[in-house]
């Protein structure tokens, strides 16, 4: 069949997979309040138009989860069904594998061969549930979810050695997810120490990256097992990321042939028939529809006038053309109102076997239009609710986008340069002119454009926020603790790439707060707190920066601990340490391979600390403030830009070459006079607005033959940049303009080079270099 | 040119339907609830009614049923059949299409052959009616 069209499939990811994110969310939300029909009804329609898509490809083991999800939600939906944690937790584990089998489809198009086995047994799980009455529990029915026949072997089983296979045995195959790493996760520790191990295979997931593209933070592995040791203990050794883990008990008889799938067959049935008995059997039955319909009581009269054109268009469909002429003579020829229709309906079989009556007193033409009814046809909200028109466009196209008006915004720079050029080479001035002139309206234009296409890539942050959800839940169950999580501004808007990177270090600090921050509810209550505790996520919009605040009540970060760790790990001398005031040792964190944590936590261990967090928000031009009291809580505070694919750049001049220095790190522009440098030994400093400011001379940063310039009036140029929370002024030449710039990053053999944030290319052709003042000073 | 309005919520069955019944020769046009069908159907110039209309039952905003009730009051577009589709593959929803005024009702997934022909003849499309039997025998009809 041409249904497969790769287009239709292509539909149906993109759908299944909004749906899915929708289901996911809903799940969370009707947990907190399982009452709310619409909530419920909205969690049905997801799954349910899930399901009504999956009908449309053979993708059975899909096909099979999503239709028990459906009917275990309409169930509930009905009020058939009470919603409880089991059963939020049976439905997200089912959502969780059907969005692993678009993944599959999206990949290779179909669903391999194995995939049915874990799919029935979600299945099972979530039908199980259907079995229980609403009101009271079934006495004692704790029953394990054991399928009656045992299953087929999977395909991966295959692979291993046959000697493994031996009845009884478990054989597990894990696939740890690349960003295992960051949640903590130690793949290789847990296969090892698997209950009743025998045989552990390792081999890479996908054949391993050329050494420049390796990424030594996404995990790559497929470990395969062999455990002589229960089910029950397998499952619950792997069951922190059951998801992640397909297993197989060995029967201990071979297993018999595969059972075939119930299929959902359609209701109608056709005998094979020549056409013309086809054609005619399937008029007839819609036919016996549309007398049955008119048999109906209180059918409106917009109904028989419907039902009306629907016999005359069958009529037409006849085979023997004379009688159907004279049927559709008498069917014009019919009183109005769906009595005489029906009679007439009844008695005519436009198979041929029967004759219609013609009636006794033909009124003219057509029946009568329907009569106008008095209720307005429109609802009320008719007029208001209209649906805005939505527009899907797959991500490379706006990307693609964002690149040309990203080549354009440079390439228009060049106009200035043409004009100079046109007037002090060629003697132009009246061109010169004009092209400015014309500068101006591409300019403006070119920034129009600019400004509508990150609109376009902005969505709401609200888009990470959904995953948090799951994961406080999921990890305060694992951790004993009672958090609710709640979240504000989840409208704020800002560049997807910005949202994207957000991400990670968002779970991270996440994980920190419910791993470390949060304490348990008998610590909570003995320390005088509500036994829940309450992490909080904000975002909001300031100005042209994105603020993103987690806070959480819990114990908040122990400053004496933090500094003893920070001594013993070497990274400050203990005078220093001790120096320090309490929010100042709280900074330590921040330091490269910081950790607190004595023993390596299940969540948050692994080294991956917050200079981590703090490297991922810089890197797109953000900052991390932290903030803790003892007792009270841990507020981490995130700014960062809007949007980060145009950079705003400074253009300086040190030793004879020019930089750009990115806007955002740049506190001001300033002039000294030579003689209010003062020097230190061989460090030099002024005071601005009644701060001491550090200076660094920028040629000597750079490791270029020149000192700093002085300009007519013997003052020096300072350019005082922001690291961190504390301010430096860079001695330079001279500043020149700003202008919007596409940052490149170094690539190539240029990688390692620090100092530098990138490249840019300019209008006359040249090629700015940006620098980097963190790396610099 | 038969002139159809698909009503569903799922982008990918109205693309489905868009196809099956665009490739049998008609003019397909979508709305993706009940409510905005409506307005649809109120838009439409009078000269071009839509002859057909193939609805989903569970949909946001306004439902399949809903939509055929209040669809049967508008004075113009009353007439034009409506076929529910629908993946309840319960009685008591044909029953209820059939109560609030639905001609015809098929079971989702509607097999592309079932639809184009049940469409040709609630159109009084003879040619696609009889092509698509001869697809079907052609074929040999599952059950």
């Amino acid at each position: 069949m041409s249904l497969n069209s790769t287009e239709l499939l292509d539909q149906f990811i993109l759908e299944s997979r909004e749906c899915l994110e929708r289901v996911g969310q809903r799940l969370l939300d009707v947990e907190k309040a399982p009452q709310d029909a619409d909530l419920l009804n909205d969690l049905f329609r997801q799954v349910h138009t899930l399901k009504g898509n999956c009908g449309l490809f053979e993708f059975k083991a899909l096909e099979l989860v999503v239709h028990a999800g459906e009917d275990v939600l309409d169930r509930i939906r009905n009020g058939r069904l009470s919603y409880n944690a089991s059963i939020a937790d049976a439905l997200l584990e089912a959502m969780d594998y059907t969005a692993s089998l678009i993944d599959v489809i999206e990949a290779d198009g179909a669903l391999p061969e194995g995939t049915q086995d874990r799919a029935r047994l979600l299945a099972a799980a979530l039908r199980d549930h259907l079995g229980e009455p609403v009101a009271a529990p079934a006495a004692g029915r704790t029953e394990a979810l054991t399928p009656v026949a045992p299953l087929p072997a999977p395909d991966w089983s295959n692979a291993l050695p046959a000697e493994w296979r031996q009845p009884g045995r478990v054989l597990v195959r894990y696939v740890p997810e690349a960003t295992c790493f960051f949640k903590g996760e130690d793949p290789w520790h847990l296969a090892r120490t698997a209950p009743g191990l025998l045989h552990l295979d390792v081999r890479p997931n996908t054949p391993w990256p050329e050494g420049d593209q390796f990424d030594c933070y996404a995990c790559n592995l497929d470990l395969r097992l062999v455990s002589e040791a229960p089910l029950a203990e397998v499952e619950a050794h792997f069951r922190y990321v059951p998801e992640q883990v397909d297993h197989w008990h060995v029967p201990e008889q071979p297993a018999p042939a595969q059972p075939t799938t119930p299929a959902t067959a359609p209701v109608a049935t056709h005998a094979p028939a020549p056409h013309t008995d086809l054609l005619n059997a399937r008029l007839q039955q819609v036919w016996d529809d549309q007398c049955r319909l008119l048999a109906r009581t209180g059918i409106s009269a917009g109904t028989v006038a419907a039902v009306r054109q629907t016999l005359t268009n069958l009529l037409v469909c006849r085979d023997d053309h004379a009688l159907a002429s004279q049927a559709h003579t008498a069917l014009q020829g019919l009183a109005p109102g769906p009595v005489p229709l029906a009679q007439w309906a009844q008695q005519y079989h436009p198979d041929g076997h029967g004759q219609a009556h013609p009636p006794g007193s033909p009124p003219p033409a057509m029946a009568q239009p329907p009569r106008r009814s008095a209720t307005h046809p429109t609802p009320e909200d008719g007029g208001t609710e209209r649906g805005q028109k939505v527009l899907k466009v797959s991500q490379d196209k706006i990307d693609r986008l964002m690149e040309l008006i990203g080549e354009m915004v440079v390439a228009k720079n060049a106009l200035p340069y043409l004009a100079t050029r046109a007037e002090s080479l060629f003697g132009q001035r009246e061109l010169a002119r004009e092209i400015k002139t014309q500068y101006s309206v591409i300019n403006r234009i070119a920034e129009d454009m600019q400004h509508a296409i990150m609109q376009v890539r902005m969505l709401p942050v609200g888009i990470i926020f959904q995953r948090f959800g799951r994961l406080v839940r999921d990890l305060s169950k694992k951790l004993g603790k009672d958090v609710s999580l709640v979240i504000e501004g989840e409208d704020t808007e800002a560049d997807k790439n910005v949202i994207e990177s957000l991400a990670d270090p968002l779970i991270h600090i996440l994980r920190n707060s419910l791993d470390h921050g949060l304490e348990t509810p008998e610590v909570r209550l003995a320390a005088g707190k509500p036994a829940q505790g309450t992490l909080r996520v904000a975002a909001r919009q300031e100005g042209d920066r994105v603020m993103l605040t987690i806070s959480d009540d819990g114990t908040g970060i122990d400053t004496d601990r933090v500094r003893l760790k920070a001594v013993e790990r070497g990274l400050i001398p203990a005078d220093r340490a001790s120096s320090l005031t309490d929010p100042e040792a709280v900074q330590l964190v921040f330091l490269p391979g910081f950790s607190t944590s004595d023993a390596i936590s299940d969540l948050s261990g692994r080294g991956v600390g917050m200079d981590v967090v703090r490297n991922a928000v810089e890197r797109i031009n953000g900052q991390v403030e932290l903030e803790s009291v003892r007792g009270q809580g841990t507020t981490v505070r995130l700014t960062l830009p809007l949007s980060m694919a145009v950079t705003n750049v400074m253009m300086i001049e040190a030793g004879e070459r020019r930089f750009g220095v990115p806007m955002d790190l740049i506190v001001e522009t300033v002039r000294v006079p030579a003689e209010d440098v003062h020097h230190f030994k061989r460090a030099q400093t002024t005071v601005l607005r009644g701060r001491i400011v550090p200076l660094r001379a920028l040629s000597d940063l750079l490791g270029l033959e020149s000192a700093p310039r002085l300009n007519e009036d013997g003052e020096l140029a300072v350019l005082v940049v922001r690291l961190g929370s504390e301010n430096v002024g860079l001695l330079v030449d001279n500043f020149h303009g700003t202008s919007d710039i596409i940052l490149k990053p170094l690539e190539g053999v240029l990688t390692g080079i620090t100092g530098f944030a990138g490249t840019a290319l300019m209008g006359d052709g040249s090629v700015l270099m940006i620098l980097n003042p963190k790396e610099l000073v | 040119m038969k002139n159809i309005l698909v009503v569903d919520d799922a982008a990918t069955v109205r693309m489905y339907h868009r196809k099956m019944l665009g490739d049998a020769g008609w003019h397909v046009e979508e709305a993706v609830n009940g409510l905005e069908a409506l307005e649809r159907v109120m838009n439409q110039p009078p000269d071009q009614p839509f002859d057909l209309y193939v609805v989903d039952i569970n949909m946001p905003k306004m439902d399949g049923y809903t939509f055929v009730r209040e669809l049967r009051r508008l004075p113009h577009a009353a007439q034009a059949p409506v076929l529910m589709v629908s993946t309840e593959a319960q009685s008591q929803d044909a029953l209820a299409a059939e109560e609030a005024g639905a001609n015809g009702y098929l079971i989702k997934p509607a097999r592309p052959q079932g639809l184009v022909l049940t469409a040709a003849l609630m159109l009084g499309d003879v040619q696609v009616a009889r092509r698509s039997a001869d697809a079907q025998s052609l074929q040999g009809v599952r059950a």
